[in-house]
């Protein structure tokens, strides 16, 4: 494959994008058990967007997230264990069971943290941008955000300010076409968010969503960019989410044609076809990588169901440092 | 002791902190080499720190606060400046649901070291947009600091503690303060959050006040001096966290309250320190609590108008009769 | 002019009177000054003389009703003169009085009363509209320094010493009391009591369930209008704990057997001091008895456990003399004293149950089973 990239990447590339998946999976099925709280918002069909950006970031460099963030938090380094644990609102979370589904951090990882209000993460990405400057380190911040959060004041004032002060930050948007039930072609003209870009001089890129080594490809470019000073990148992916906006969406206003379409263009299958293909890898190996994975998933649900819930007045620490 | 104005007192802090610590930093609209702060307070700081730690911004107050909280939980300690109070409400859902909330929300494990100065008050003819005191928007939200200071030696003194402190802090100042005169210290100092002080001590009525208040409180202290009333003026000094025992134990001295707020009167910042008196103390008051706070109107622009709503040394003198 | 007859204030705390004989009826001339009405309160009656000139034409409380002061009794209107339905209805505007007048006191002052034992009524308020403020009661109390009692030590009356209080005074209040008392011989009861280690509440226990099995006006209640009688009989039985006086119940105790009633007694009385007692244990009571023999008291008139009809009070048991056929003897004696609601019974009905009670101590062998 003419990727640049070792074998060893490609397959841990391969591994994470179904770590994600049967993670997804297992919360979708503990959901319909009741063991979740509150709603969920699934990641299963943009698993190429999160790997994609993160196989090129270091440890020590930075990520937002959203309310769709779980697949952002594993991509990112964060223990599936953890991240299972805080989606069950156990005290072994990542948050103590403060945040939940939507509001999962790793600071160890670089993972600053999912934001509910759709486009808050924009400028507070922004400004770990601006914090790596005032330090002056090499690092860079790759800032996930939906079609929907591309509408909101906070995406033009905080691109413009990370523009102007050429701030280390790739914005990537995750467009899956839908803002909940709210087509991008009823509240959106043009057709590319990213061409977006130009209103900030800065650069802009469309690309499939659904193609890790090209959504890894124009990261390259955007974080290598970035580590020069060069300032920051829009970058577009264009995705599906195969369930609906959360857990009890249904998700009828889609066609089911276009489901289909996108089904056939599922970025896992694409990927897993391109390797075997290209003699990546051997259909064996890729069962074994799967029976790994299906593993430490089933640990991950047992430390996190067999974890205990926070003590309730837990509820009043952490409110100050 | 010499003495200096509120202004130069923040600067001070600001300056003092920046030489002390290279994670302080500063951004805001106009606050570089160009202008120095709406109200000058940021006014030569740029000279001494170049225009990367003094960062003029483009006008967009959310992502003031958005770079502010991202800067923050990746080892910085911003300090923005949003020019008038009632702006704050473009970037409240940075303020109230990030800032406030991101060291909560993620179970402890990060600091939100921050704060944002800004000025309230009316008084100075600019009407509704510019005139607001909204400290109570602030003490409702959990996971802020409110400071409030009143003269130049608590401005300095709670803006040191509000920067070297690990949480988010929204800091409070009045466009009247900023000329006052008032001693200060050469040398080093901080002052606590949450710990009240008495302007004046007194023995027939508490009054407490807060912000620029706290000077009409003084006056209307002095006229009531005359007549034989002795009144006791508390300055809360940071709202949240509130020195309640300061202001229960005056009540306690003297049985009676007048609390005295800028913000409008319903759901403010008066009818919270009412709350708890009357909630902690009752059984030592002698009379009904009073208020004194703006009507519940937006501020109006004409001088008339704006005179009429802002409360007084009158007012005050007129509460505090009303039950001694 | 169309005049109003409205009941008067016949004393100070009246608040409503009964309206008995009218002198004249609709359509009669009245004169000013002459007897209209004769109204009655429950301290006096009265005469309420015709306060003007002309004709009865309305009479608007009929004889035997009772209206509130200043209600409308009737109308006085001059011939053919027409009046509204309005100036029927309209009371007069000075209300009644309030019984009781709510003093004003600041928190401050009623703080430092409730410290030093004083009541506000006597405390002159200097505050707006007379409230008593914090100095107020200070100054009190420093004039009454040495007349009024010093107060040692203030007990706030919380929890069951409230509920007790409350449910006392509540009794007191409401059920006029009165109290029977006879002696009783109670040789037999002791014999019973030494043949069966049955305790002498036991006893009374069963002698009383037994009457008012017999006699059931005395295990009823009064509600309202009516006064309800029960099938069922639950003796209650006053024990004192550290906590203040409790009251369990003996279920159906005309039906159980002296051995049976012995031993819930000690049951509950166990469960009582230890503070277990069930609220089943508590509930459902029909008459009280309570013994304050072991204190040595003699007698006394307990207070009805309400919504009890009558509770039963024991004295000790004393060797006294008595004259039995003409001679001197001594005997052990008690003093049973029954007071009873005297809204449900009078006090013949009262004496008469309390001789059946006497009767079957005095012949405690026939309730042994």
């Amino acid at each position: 494959m003419e990727t640049g990239l070792t074998r060893e990447k490609i397959v841990g590339m391969y591994r994470k994008m179904l770590e994600i998946r049967s993670f997804e999976e297992r919360v979708f099925e503990l959901y319909a058990q009741n063991l979740v709280p509150g709603t969920i918002h699934l990641y299963g069909g943009e698993e190429a967007v999160a790997v994609g950006v993160c196989s090129n970031l270091r440890k020590d460099d930075y990520i937002t997230s959203t309310h769709r963030g779980h697949g952002h938090c594993i991509a990112k380094g964060a223990e599936p264990k953890r991240v299972m644990a805080e989606i069950l609102g156990k005290q072994t979370g990542y948050c103590k069971g403060k945040g939940g589904s939507m509001h999962i951090a790793d600071f160890s990882v670089g993972m600053l943290g999912a934001t509910a209000v759709v486009g808050a993460g924009i400028p507070i990405a922004m400004g770990a941008g601006l914090s790596i400057k005032l330090r002056g380190t090499d690092q860079v911040v790759a800032c996930f955000f939906g079609d929907g959060a591309s509408n909101q004041g906070t995406f033009h004032e905080a691109i413009n300010m990370a523009a102007v002060w050429k701030l280390p930050v790739i914005f990537v948007c995750e467009n899956n076409l839908y803002a909940m039930g709210t087509r991008q072609s009823i509240v959106v003209l043009i057709g590319n968010i990213a061409d977006r870009a130009v209103a900030y001089g800065i650069p802009g890129i469309a690309v499939d969503g659904n193609d890790v080594l090209a959504v890894h490809e124009a990261t390259r470019e955007a974080v290598e960019r970035a580590r020069k000073g060069e300032g920051p990148t829009l970058i577009e992916c264009k995705t599906y989410r195969h369930k609906g906006h959360s857990r009890i969406d249904p998700a009828k206003y889609r066609p089911k044609e276009e489901v289909e379409e996108w089904l056939r263009k599922d970025p896992i299958r694409r990927f897993k076809e391109k390797l075997l293909q290209k003699n990546v890898l051997m259909e064996a190996e890729i069962q074994q990588v799967k029976k790994e994975i299906l593993t430490e998933i089933e640990e991950a649900v047992k430390f996190a169901t067999e974890s205990p819930y926070p003590a309730p007045e837990g509820a009043l620490e952490d409110v100050y440092t | 002791m010499r003495k200096i104005t509120y202004k130069e007192a923040l600067r001070e802090a600001l300056r003092e902190e920046m030489r002390r610590d290279p994670t302080v930093f500063l951004l805001g609209e106009d606050i570089g080499k160009y202008w120095g702060g709406a109200f000058k307070v940021t006014k030569g700081l740029a000279e001494e720190f170049g225009d990367e730690r003094v960062r003029d911004t483009p006008i967009s107050e959310s992502a003031i606060i958005g770079a502010a909280v991202g800067a923050a939980i990746t080892g910085m300690r911003p300090v923005a400046e949003i020019m008038f109070g009632d702006l704050t409400a473009l970037a409240m859902d940075q303020i109230a649901n990030q800032a406030a909330k991101i060291h909560y929300m993620f179970g402890g494990q990060v600091k939100v070291p921050l704060v944002i100065r800004t000025p309230f008050g009316a008084g100075v003819n600019i009407a509704a947009h510019h005139s607001q005191s909204l400290e109570a928007w602030f003490m409702h939200v959990p996971g802020l600091y409110v400071a409030a200071p009143s003269t130049p030696y608590d401005a300095k003194g709670l803006l040191k503690t509000a920067i070297r402190g690990n949480n988010p802090v929204f800091f409070c100042e009045h466009k009247l303060l900023y000329p006052i005169e008032g001693e200060v210290p050469e040398e080093e100092y901080a002052i606590p959050f949450g710990v009240a002080d008495v302007k004046r001590d007194g023995s027939d009525v508490t009054v407490v006040a807060t912000l620029y208040m706290v000077h009409k409180a003084l006056d209307a202290a002095e006229e009531l001096e005359a007549e034989g009333v002795s009144v006791e003026v508390v300055d809360p000094r940071t709202l949240t966290p509130l020195d309640k025992q300061a202001i229960t134990d005056s009540v306690k001295k003297t049985g009676r309250l007048v609390v005295v707020s800028e913000d409008c009167k319903t759901a403010g910042v008066s009818a919270e320190i009412a709350a708890i008196v009357a909630e902690e103390a009752i059984d030592y008051l002698d009379a009904p609590i009073k208020r004194v706070a703006e009507p519940d109107t937006p501020v109006p622009f004409s001088p008339p108008l704006e005179q009429y709503v802002i409360p007084n040394e009158k007012t005050i003198i007129k509460a505090v009769k009303e039950i001694v | 002019m169309v005049t109003r007859v409205v009941m008067p204030r016949l004393s100070l705390t009246m608040k409503e009177g009964t309206v008995g004989v009218w002198y004249k009826k609709e359509g009669d001339n009245v004169e000013k000054g002459e007897p209209l009405v004769e109204v009655f309160s429950e301290k006096a009656t009265y005469d309420l003389e015709a306060p003007a000139s002309g004709v009865l034409r309305k009479i608007l409380v009929q004889e035997g009703v009772d209206a509130s002061v200043n209600a409308g009794l009737a109308i006085i209107t001059a011939p053919d003169e027409s009046f509204s339905e309005a100036e029927i209805s309209v009371e007069m505007p000075q209300a009644v009085e309030k019984a009781e007048k709510r003093i004003l006191a600041s928190p401050a002052a009623k703080r430092l009363a409730r410290e030093h034992g004083i009541d506000l009524a006597l405390v002159k308020g200097s505050g707006p509209d007379g409230r008593i403020v914090e100095e107020d009661v200070r100054r009190f109390i420093e004039e009454t320094r040495g007349i009024l009692p010093k107060v040692k030590e203030i007990i706030p009356l919380s929890g069951f010493r409230k509920t007790s209080a409350e449910r006392v005074s509540a009794s007191f209040r409401t059920v006029p009391h009165s109290t029977v008392v006879m002696e009783v011989d109670a040789s037999n009861a002791m014999a019973l009591h030494d043949k069966l280690q049955a305790s002498y509440t036991a006893i009374l226990v069963k002698a009383v369930a037994k009457t008012l099995a017999e006699y059931s006006i005395i295990n009823s209640t009064l509600e309202g209008n009516q006064i309800k009688i029960f099938e069922d009989v639950n003796v209650g039985v006053a024990v004192a704990t550290e906590n203040g006086l409790v009251v369990p119940v003996i279920h159906n105790a005309d039906k159980k057997s002296l051995g049976e009633i012995d031993a819930a007694i000690e049951e509950l009385t166990q469960k009582a001091r230890q503070g277990k007692l069930a609220r089943e244990d508590l509930t459902g009571g029909t008459f009280t008895i309570t013994n304050l023999g072991m204190y040595g008291v003699e007698f006394f008139t307990p207070i009805i456990n309400p919504p009890e009809a009558a509770i039963l009070g024991v004295g000790r048991i004393v060797e006294k003399p008595v004259v039995v056929d003409g001679k001197i003897e001594t005997k052990p004696i008690t003093m049973l004293s029954l007071s009873y609601d005297h809204r449900i019974v009078d006090g013949a009905p009262a004496g008469e149950f309390l001789r059946k009670v006497k009767g079957k101590v005095e012949k405690s062998f026939e309730i042994e089973g």
